[in-house]
């Protein structure tokens, strides 16, 4: 029974992330259902086309500084999800979740954000659909 | 066991709803400050009760996909045959038409490279061309028209195309291009478009006469589109608010018969909605790929 309660999560959980899938965008970089929350400093935030970047110092547990890069699609996808030029500057204090790259390196596409005014922002992705198309 | 069966689609669709209920959340609410009417992407649904009558013959206004903004996007191909390695959607190709597609490497669907691999015109900033337009980040879309003319101006990188309605013929192809009357004329990314109206509330166009299967694709996914496609797309204002878009290909140089690639809702949007930019910079594409693609898709030890 232990099992087969397992598949069921799996199949669950895999049709949770289907859904997801089909709001991203280029997927072939990123770890795909990977997490990394990530609370730092950030350096600048570029909003602009083909994406928005955001620069942010992020020190770890053993005092070492990592500067990671996350990236949001361009400005008028992530508009509606409240994402603003001002959303972030420089020096704020913020908590970032990304979906990491799959080489390692520090970067990564914005899940979701807590601003440093504690605004709450989901993903800078695009939106995901509803279907009455015929 | 049985009962645990029955219970998976349940517990998937909660899932799925809570999911996307979630995604959606953070949705910021539809405001004008200054007068400056930001888009309405969470509009009631259509029902008996508010639907209005559609006007005769008008196409006019802003349009956005009815399923949300995202639908435009069509990251994973034309949506109805979605590039996902089924073999239902494998478009027919001919041989020429497959060996176009795999020597084209998209940044998605079910043969998509790492963004240092690939071979998109788009990231060049290359005009997309019809039909790619139709199929490229679909979002406000705004058509006027005139007694001689409709106009669609696309959202992204301000494109904009002309569909004649006073008659004039459709060109015919030939490998140079397009014969108009004896005349040949150049393939055009926008090719040759002419409208007319099936009844009061379908509108059908024609296009031929568009860019060489070198310079243009048929979507993100890197499905290929030739200087001989003959593309046929509908447009029927089902209502006041809906208009039901429709497209299919004939492109006897790619695939072997006709086929639909598209059939999307569009939504009427508050005419006075300020849309912003979406355009292909080159510099900021090269800023982009310096800071993030490159190194994000780099196979190389961090």
């Amino acid at each position: 029974m232990k099992t087969e309660r397992i598949v069921v999560l799996m199949t669950t959980v895999g049709l949770l992330l289907s859904v997801q899938l089909a709001a991203h965008h280029g997927a072939a970089a990123f770890d795909v259902g990977k997490k990394v929350t990530l609370k730092g400093t950030v350096k600048e935030w570029v909003f602009s086309n083909p994406h928005c970047l955001l620069s942010l110092d992020v020190t770890g547990d053993d005092g070492q500084v990592v500067h990671w890069i996350a990236e949001g699609q361009a400005p008028n996808v992530i508009f509606p999800a409240g994402y603003r030029k001002d959303s972030f500057t420089f020096g704020d204090q913020v908590t970032v979740t990304v979906e990491p790259v799959k080489n390692g390196r520090p970067m990564g596409r914005i899940l979701g954000a807590v601003l440093a005014n504690g605004t709450t922002l989901g993903p800078a992705q695009s939106q995901p659909t509803t279907s009455t198309t015929p | 066991m049985e009962r645990f069966v029955r219970l998976i689609p349940v517990a998937a669709l909660a899932f799925i709803a809570s999911s996307m209920a979630d995604a959606q959340a953070p949705t910021a609410p539809n405001r004008s400050p200054g007068g400056w009417l930001n888009p309405d992407w969470n509009k009631p649904p259509i029902t008996n009760a508010n639907r209005k009558p559609a006007p005769r013959r008008s196409l006019t206004g802003m349009w956005g996909p009815a399923d949300g903004p995202g639908a435009g996007t069509q990251a994973q191909g034309v949506p109805l045959k979605p590039n996902n390695g089924k073999p239902e959607n494998e478009p027919p190709y001919t041989p020429y038409g497959l060996q176009l597609y795999r020597s084209h490497h998209a940044l998605e669907g079910f043969d998509a490279v790492l963004p240092t691999e690939d071979n998109d015109p788009r990231n060049h900033c290359e005009p997309l061309g019809v039909p790619r337009y139709n199929h490229y980040n679909v979002r406000l879309t705004q058509i006027f028209q005139d007694d001689f003319k409709v106009v669609m101006l696309y959202h992204y990188d301000n494109r904009w195309r002309v569909i004649w309605t006073d008659g004039r013929q459709l060109p015919k192809v030939v490998d140079a291009g397009v014969d108009i009357g004896g005349e040949i004329r150049e393939p055009r990314f926008f090719g040759y478009s002419v409208g007319r109206w099936v009844d009061d509330y379908t509108f059908e166009v024609q296009t031929v006469g568009t860019m060489s299967e070198d310079r243009v694709w048929l979507d993100s996914t890197g499905r290929p589109i030739s200087d001989k496609a003959h593309v046929t797309e509908t447009l029927r204002r089902v209502d006041a608010d809906t208009l039901i878009w429709s497209e299919t290909i004939d492109d006897p140089k790619v695939y072997t018969r006709p086929w639909e690639t598209m059939r999307m809702s569009l939504r009427l949007h508050d005419p006075r909605t300020d849309i912003q930019e979406y355009y292909c910079s080159p510099t900021e594409q090269e800023n982009y790929n310096r800071l993030f693609g490159s190194g994000a898709s780099s196979k190389g030890t961090p």
